[in-house]
């Protein structure tokens, strides 16, 4: 490994764990922000489901680093709140995966066949149940590889949070770059680091849905 | 209908807690209470800006802009947490509510004033041209046509705009890219405030500063519009640090030189 | 909340809004044609039979896929700067080698989704094996894919906002450079993501003039 990598390897290794945590928050923030509004929207509750279509058209038809800006300058300053640059990208993320999570799982719900649903609701069961101990499960347990192609998505994306300020991985190799002007080996390795985290998110993703999925 | 009334029952609950946390107004205690109770001072510093802000060879902040807000927190008495800004975002970030004063080279201007209050000038530097050695440039007349690099969002880019109208104005996020560009040759010259082209010198003989210093920038530290209390408090220490001749070791410490332009201190 | 809306500033700078509009479309624009390309030339060879071909573009759309757009840009400003190319230019290049993969993904499973008779029967008239590629399975194979590509093309205009961290002087980077004067973040952001939206959406249902694109189009427009 070339000698600058080594020599600055704690203090990117350290960015690599912010771009870890930034990613798990934002990653477990956003399914569960998608799937309620995936199934607002399914469902078609009045008032939410409307806010939703609204809330998904407007995130998806923007880019990640303008939702992020919005959050760490927009809304702190019309708002009046307090939010560093970690929460700001932490909640932008978690605002943008959730809206084309929220798309997968209406997508996703639409693949349980009717049929069941009926059968569910005749043996009794009220309609919230069927839908939390029959419809969810087998939509969830479907949607698991666009799920995860999302994630890796967004681990990539984490790289946008260096443009905020965030000393992630790619801002801390960009920041030892500006004192040791190795841009090859540098930007190379985290590269390299991406590369092999967004195969080790895609393994864990294919593994789950062999093991989970519900054959037809 | 029980998904339905489950749905309606969660959305009122978030809507009553939305309306409270709306409602909660902010109060108008005095920022050092506020500080004091916090237990910690948030300082927005930079740490691309040599040697105002920026990290040392053990990737440790360091800086001119961060001794001072050292001793401000000495002051106060209260331990401080850097929070790391650039041009673009420090006054945001001060606004905001994000960090309660802002030291990060920044130039007191009527305009910003206007959205910000500020403290006594701390320090006063110009701005300058830093190209290649190799360089034709000589000032700011040879920049006809050519590629200047600049921060996005400060008075250097107003003021190159003005000073070079046929230079090519490009803007970067941060100085860490600007001061790549030079590096690589993508553009001619990178104009900044003197000491800061100085700090990027100073491990790079490659390059030089040229042409007259041609615009005067007074640094002063920010504070929230109204925040009279933390305002008074750092005036008090920057006056006192002149006085004790702290201010000139701090000074000479990180530029090598004298200052020329004393702080003023009120009786 | 102290914060009062003021539209003015913004509507004072509208031409460099306008500016910074035209060279996004001019960069989506060069960004898609090249990422159309390189996606035909490395989806079509991934769906040959040779296994050289086929792994070499999986090879392609792995590496290319799972970098990051942004460090793809830093690579062409920042890496490759003996180049010396403009920092349009990197941008073009960034943005067509990482949309190019998702394109070829496409492009794969697009022929693959064209009935192996459909190029047998077109071999057996007489057409060479590139007439039959050319005349009957891109043909068939683009009216399937279209959905696909215009999400990827939407995601394409989108993506072109980190131009702006490689000082390239669209959209976002005027943006930034409105805000750093008045001050008006909240205002001018908002106005760009409404331009964002604007042009997605003209993207999206420009396609539906595809023929045979129109069916099941808004439920198959998923993103990348």
């Amino acid at each position: 490994m070339p000698e600058v990598i080594l020599k600055n390897l704690p203090f990117l290794l350290m960015g690599l764990r912010l771009t870890a945590e930034i990613a798990f928050v934002s990653i477990i923030g956003g399914t569960v922000l998608g799937v309620l509004v995936g199934v607002v929207r399914y469902f078609r509750v009045p008032v939410l489901a409307q806010v939703a279509d609204i809330y998904i058209i407007f995130v998806r038809g923007t880019p990640l680093l303008v939702v992020l800006f919005i959050c760490y300058f927009g809304f702190p300053t019309l708002l009046g709140y307090q939010a560093s640059a970690y929460y700001a990208a932490v909640l932008g993320f978690i605002l943008f995966i959730a809206a084309y999570l929220a798309e997968d799982m209406r997508a996703g719900l639409r693949t349980v066949r009717p049929g069941l649903v009926q059968a569910a609701l005749a043996t009794g069961l009220a309609r919230a149940q069927v839908i939390r101990l029959v419809v969810l499960p087998i939509a969830l347990r479907n949607v698991i590889p666009t799920f995860f192609n999302q994630y890796v998505r967004l681990f990539k994306f984490t790289s946008v949070a260096s443009v905020i300020g965030v000393n992630e991985l790619t801002g801390s190799a960009m920041l030892v770059n500006g004192r040791e002007f190795a841009p090859i080996p540098i930007i190379g390795f985290i590269a390299l680091t991406y590369l092999v985290c967004c195969f080790v998110i895609s393994m864990v993703g294919r593994l789950l849905y062999s093991r989970l999925a519900v054959r037809a | 209908m029980g998904a339905f009334r489950f749905l309606s029952a969660v959305s009122a609950m978030v809507a009553i807690v939305a309306a409270t946390v709306a409602a909660t107004a902010q109060t108008s205690q005095g920022t050092i209470v506020k500080i004091k109770e916090r237990g910690k001072l948030l300082a927005g510093v930079k740490l691309d800006t040599p040697p105002f802000g920026f990290l040392d060879d053990k990737n440790e902040p360091a800086g001119f802009d961060i001794d001072l807000v050292r001793k401000v927190g000495a002051r106060i008495g209260v331990p401080v947490e850097l929070v790391k800004v650039t041009s673009p975002t420090r006054i945001p970030m001060l606004v905001s509510g994000n960090v309660d004063l802002v030291a990060a080279s920044m130039t007191h201007t009527r305009e910003r004033d206007r959205v910000i209050d500020f403290s006594i000038t701390y320090y006063t530097g110009g701005q300058s041209l830093l190209v290649a050695k190799a360089s034709t440039i000589n000032g700011v007349k040879d920049l006809a046509g050519k590629q200047v690099g600049v921060q996005q969002g400060t008075t250097l880019e107003k003021n190159i705009a003005a000073a070079a109208p046929t230079a090519k104005v490009v803007a970067f996020r941060d100085y860490n890219s600007a001061w790549l560009a030079l590096a690589q040759g993508r553009v001619e010259a990178l104009t900044g405030s003197l000491n800061i082209l100085q700090g990027f010198m100073k491990d790079n003989q490659n390059f030089k500063i040229v042409g007259d210093l041609f615009s005067v920038e007074p640094f002063g530290i920010g504070i929230r519009q109204g925040d009279s209390d933390l305002r008074d408090e750092i005036n008090v220490v920057l006056q006192d640090l002149w006085t004790s001749g702290e201010y000139t070791m701090l000074y000479r410490k990180w530029f090598n030189a004298d200052p020329t332009i004393p702080i003023e201190v009120w009786p | 909340m102290s914060y009062k809306l003021d539209w003015a500033p913004i509507w004072n700078n509208r031409d460099l809004i306008i500016e910074g509009f035209v060279t996004t479309v001019e960069l989506s624009a060069l960004g898609l044609v090249l990422a159309l390309a390189i996606g035909v030339i490395v989806g079509t060879a991934g769906s040959t039979n040779s296994r050289i071909l086929r792994s070499g573009s999986a090879a392609y759309v792995e590496l290319m896929r799972n970098t990051p757009l942004l460090v793809h840009m830093y690579i062409w400003y920042v890496a490759l700067a003996f180049l010396q190319l403009p920092p349009f230019m990197c941008a073009v290049f960034g943005l067509a080698l990482y949309s190019g993969a998702y394109v070829a993904e496409i492009v794969r499973s697009g022929i693959g989704a064209v009935p192996q008779g459909q190029r047998l029967v077109a071999l057996a008239t007489g057409l060479t094996s590139a007439q039959a590629l050319l005349l009957v399975v891109y043909p068939q194979a683009l009216r399937m894919v279209t959905p696909s590509l215009a999400s990827i093309c939407s995601q394409l205009i989108k993506d072109s906002s980190l131009a702006s961290v490689i000082t390239v002087a669209e959209l976002t980077y005027q943006a930034s450079a409105i805000e750093g004067q008045t001050f008006r973040t909240f205002e001018v952001y908002i106005t760009i993501s409404l331009l964002y939206l604007l042009m997605v959406t003209i993207v999206t249902y420009g396609l539906l003039l595809v023929p045979g694109a129109r069916d099941d189009l808004e439920q198959r427009v998923s993103d990348a």
